[in-house]
């Protein structure tokens, strides 16, 4: 592989008509390259979750795929409320999500353990009022 | 396993016919979207009563080619359209999840 592939996607607040678009193109694009299934399921799982808190938490945002000669990342970006508490978002069943969401099956609070578990590398930057900033990175074998 | 041995075995309605001919690896049930993002084998048939579109996204994502709606539940046009474009079986049991994952069990889906 030469120059990294970059793509960029802007994902709209509560657009459930729309959410799980990016990720779809993030496993297409990452399939069309060669990489191997594993990578490509991997790779899914971050791009949905990081997607579903734009569109869910984050009042939307950007979300970009990366992918270099030994690893892809995934970073989403959002002017959001920011995560008042990062440890305690980061545990699986902890949700901040209203009623109506969860009832789509959404707001499980699983989506960032789920990324942290697929990622070889994970980062969150967060500041209340401001925003927050997700990278996750997956070596490639 | 193939899908259309599933249709010929179980009262089923169906709403989309994508590949019937496509072996099943196994089933995952819930309602939890991230959940069966964490739990969910690619070939997997997936019994929930989630019936919004964005089950289609899952299901692409994870490579479900079948999302069987248990308790009668009736999919949304947009979840029909979508499994339409992306070739997902879609189809409608008037059994609740844990009979329904009976009767696959009994067939011989076990995993």
């Amino acid at each position: 592989m030469g120059e990294p592939v970059l793509l960029e996607f802007e994902v709209k607040p509560l657009d459930f008509l729309a959410a799980g678009e990016a990720a779809e193109h993030v496993k297409e694009t990452l399939k069309t390259l060669g990489l191997s299934s594993d990578i490509c399921r991997r790779a899914a799982v971050v791009a949905y979750e990081a997607e579903m808190n734009l569109v869910i938490h984050g009042g939307g945002g950007r979300m970009v795929l990366r992918v270099e000669e030994d690893r892809i990342a995934i970073i989403a970006v959002d002017k959001g409320p920011g995560i008042p508490d990062l440890s305690l978002a980061m545990q699986e069943g902890y949700s901040t999500a209203p009623d109506y969401i969860r009832e789509m099956g959404f707001g499980a609070g699983m989506g960032l353990s789920n990324i942290k578990r697929n990622s070889d590398e994970f980062e969150i930057d967060t500041e209340i009022g401001k925003g927050t900033k997700l990278v996750s990175v997956i070596y490639i074998k | 396993m193939r899908i259309s041995e599933v249709f010929r075995s179980l009262d089923l309605e169906i709403h989309v016919e994508g590949d019937l001919g496509k072996a099943l690896s196994g089933g995952v049930v819930g309602d939890l979207l991230s959940f069966v993002m964490k739990v969910a084998g690619e070939g997997s048939v997936w019994i929930t009563v989630q019936n919004h579109v964005n089950v289609a996204a899952v299901a692409v994502l994870k490579e479900i080619p079948f999302v069987l709606l248990a308790s009668g539940r009736v999919p949304s046009p947009e979840l029909v359209d979508r499994c339409r474009q992306e070739g997902i079986t879609l189809a409608t049991s008037a059994l609740d999840a844990y009979p329904l994952c009976g009767k696959l069990y009994e067939l011989g889906l076990k995993d």
